[in-house]
């Protein structure tokens, strides 16, 4: 009777730390799949850019220092692979996007131009998606982070090797919004 | 804001479970053993006709509603807004479908994330801007978040078994009334409040499941502003809905309380009855988030 009792007592505790454990790798895999959702979304915008930067050329050449900034943001951006200095060429990006965006205000058959209008509705979706894909990685890492600084899985995070991740911060306030243009 | 509906539900749903063991009760009281008899077939029953279609919510609603699945090709721009909300809640892309319809609805329905179906009308995507839609959308994948069709499943099954239950017994007093067992109880107060059991818990079964529907309809609410962080968005949705007169054709009360916004006249139907909450109420805890962030 007593070693049914002690063995119960010992099946419960491991299974405790099988919880625990599983629960931080599983956190830490989130965590980089929230990372490969980034990756994607800041892909699908850089392929975006050629396009775009054409388009306006088309129409408004003479604004090199616009598209320059542009193409220089998504060439640093290419480079990039630390969360911080991802993160940091994401907002130069954005920055570039929106000014090319609010260049473009001034010519109205640029505006006009079909090509363009859907370029720009994929852009601001892909925006959104940038956006939310950084939520959603941010809000992965405080759960992750929450749980290795906490008892119980804070026993734990050495054996799973499991450690505090870094935040997706941008500098710019406003990247969380879309480039706003009204046409 | 989203931990108080849910609370809400599991206090509705348990009441649900009280009002099932107050029908047996009034069974057991009145008929003795071969009432409680039926209470298996009564629920077996309900299960069975609730099960199928919860199983196969997303391709009963798609005939219900003459909904039509579309492809990314048909519609880029709505496909665009929906993956935005799924990368912001970590879903899964869902079946997209449009009724044609000029009155602006939604609705979102299947068993679990990866058999969900989301609807829109014609009329929402042509009156609704961008970050209106991403609200509608983020209410409707809030549904499949939070497995409202498992809920309301959930509740119509037992509604259901309640109604047959009451049904049945009522029926065997009306016209088997001297054919009681022996085992049954003779206290007159018991059989008196054991009738009034069986006449009044499917009225009450109805108004509870209601009122699960309007928590799962505020809770869809909450859950949205923390997919997209934008209350604003979803509440200039509510508010076209609101100014909106018109209502979707297909009008069945089998599957009204799918919608967004309820597709049936609000003013015949008393509050208590209704499967969404007053659309200004929704607005006003929408503006009360607004002024949170």
């Amino acid at each position: 009777m007593k070693t049914i009792i002690v063995l119960g007592i010992l099946a419960l505790i491991v299974l405790f730390i099988v919880a625990q454990y599983n629960k931080l790798i599983r956190l830490n895999i989130s965590v980089d799949e929230a990372w490969a959702q980034i990756e994607v979304q800041l892909k699908r915008r850089s392929d975006l850019i050629p396009n775009l930067v054409e388009t306006v050329k088309g129409y408004a050449a003479h604004e090199k220092t616009t598209l320059d900034a542009v193409i220089a943001a998504r060439a640093k951006a290419t480079t990039a692979s630390t969360v911080a200095d991802v993160a940091a060429a994401d907002g130069m990006v954005t920055q570039a996007l929106r000014g090319l965006l609010a260049v473009a205000e001034a010519y109205p058959d640029l505006k006009a131009s079909a090509n363009f209008l859907s370029l720009q509705e994929e852009l601001s979706t892909t925006e959104n998606k940038v956006a939310f894909s950084r939520q959603f990685y941010n809000d992965n890492v405080r759960s992750l982070n929450t749980a290795v600084k906490t008892v119980p899985t804070n026993l734990f995070s050495g054996i799973a090797k499991v450690t505090e991740r870094e935040f997706y911060e941008v500098e710019d306030s406003q990247s969380r919004q879309a480039p706003n243009v009204k046409f | 804001m989203q931990a108080t509906n849910r609370r809400k539900t599991i206090g509705l749903l348990a009441g649900m479970g009280l009002l099932t063991g107050l029908v047996v009760y009034a069974a057991l009281t009145y008929f003795g053993s071969s009432g409680a008899a039926i209470v298996p077939f009564a629920v077996g029953i309900a299960l069975f006709g609730v099960w199928g279609s919860y199983y196969g919510s997303d391709k009963l609603v798609l005939t219900m509603t003459g909904a039509k699945q579309i492809q990314e090709s048909d519609n880029p721009k709505l496909f665009g807004l929906v993956q935005e909300v799924c990368i912001a809640s970590g879903l899964k892309l869902p079946k997209i479908a449009i009724v044609v319809d000029p009155a602006p609805n939604a609705f979102a329905t299947g068993r679990n994330p990866e058999h969900a179906l989301i609807a829109f009308t014609t009329g929402i995507l042509d009156v609704m801007d961008r970050d209106e839609l991403q609200g509608v959308i983020a209410h409707e994948m809030s549904h499949v978040a939070n497995r409202d069709t498992l809920v309301s499943a959930v509740a119509a099954t037992t509604a259901g078994a309640i109604a047959i239950l009451s049904d049945v017994l009522t029926r065997m007093m009306w016209f088997g009334g001297g054919r009681r067992d022996r085992d049954s109880n003779s206290n007159p107060l018991a059989i008196v409040f054991s009738l009034l059991i069986l006449i009044l818990a499917p009225i009450a079964a109805i108004l509870l499941k209601s009122a699960i529907s309007r928590k799962r309809e505020s809770l869809a609410d909450a859950t949205a502003v923390s997919f997209t962080r934008n209350p604003a968005g979803l509440r200039a949705a509510l508010e076209v809905l609101a100014r909106d007169s018109t209502v979707v054709q297909q009008r069945s009360t089998s599957v009204a309380h799918i919608w967004i916004e309820s597709p049936l006249d609000g003013s015949s139907v008393s509050k208590l009855f209704s499967t969404h909450p007053p659309i200004q109420e929704r607005i006003a805890a929408l503006k009360a988030m607004e002024s949170l962030s």
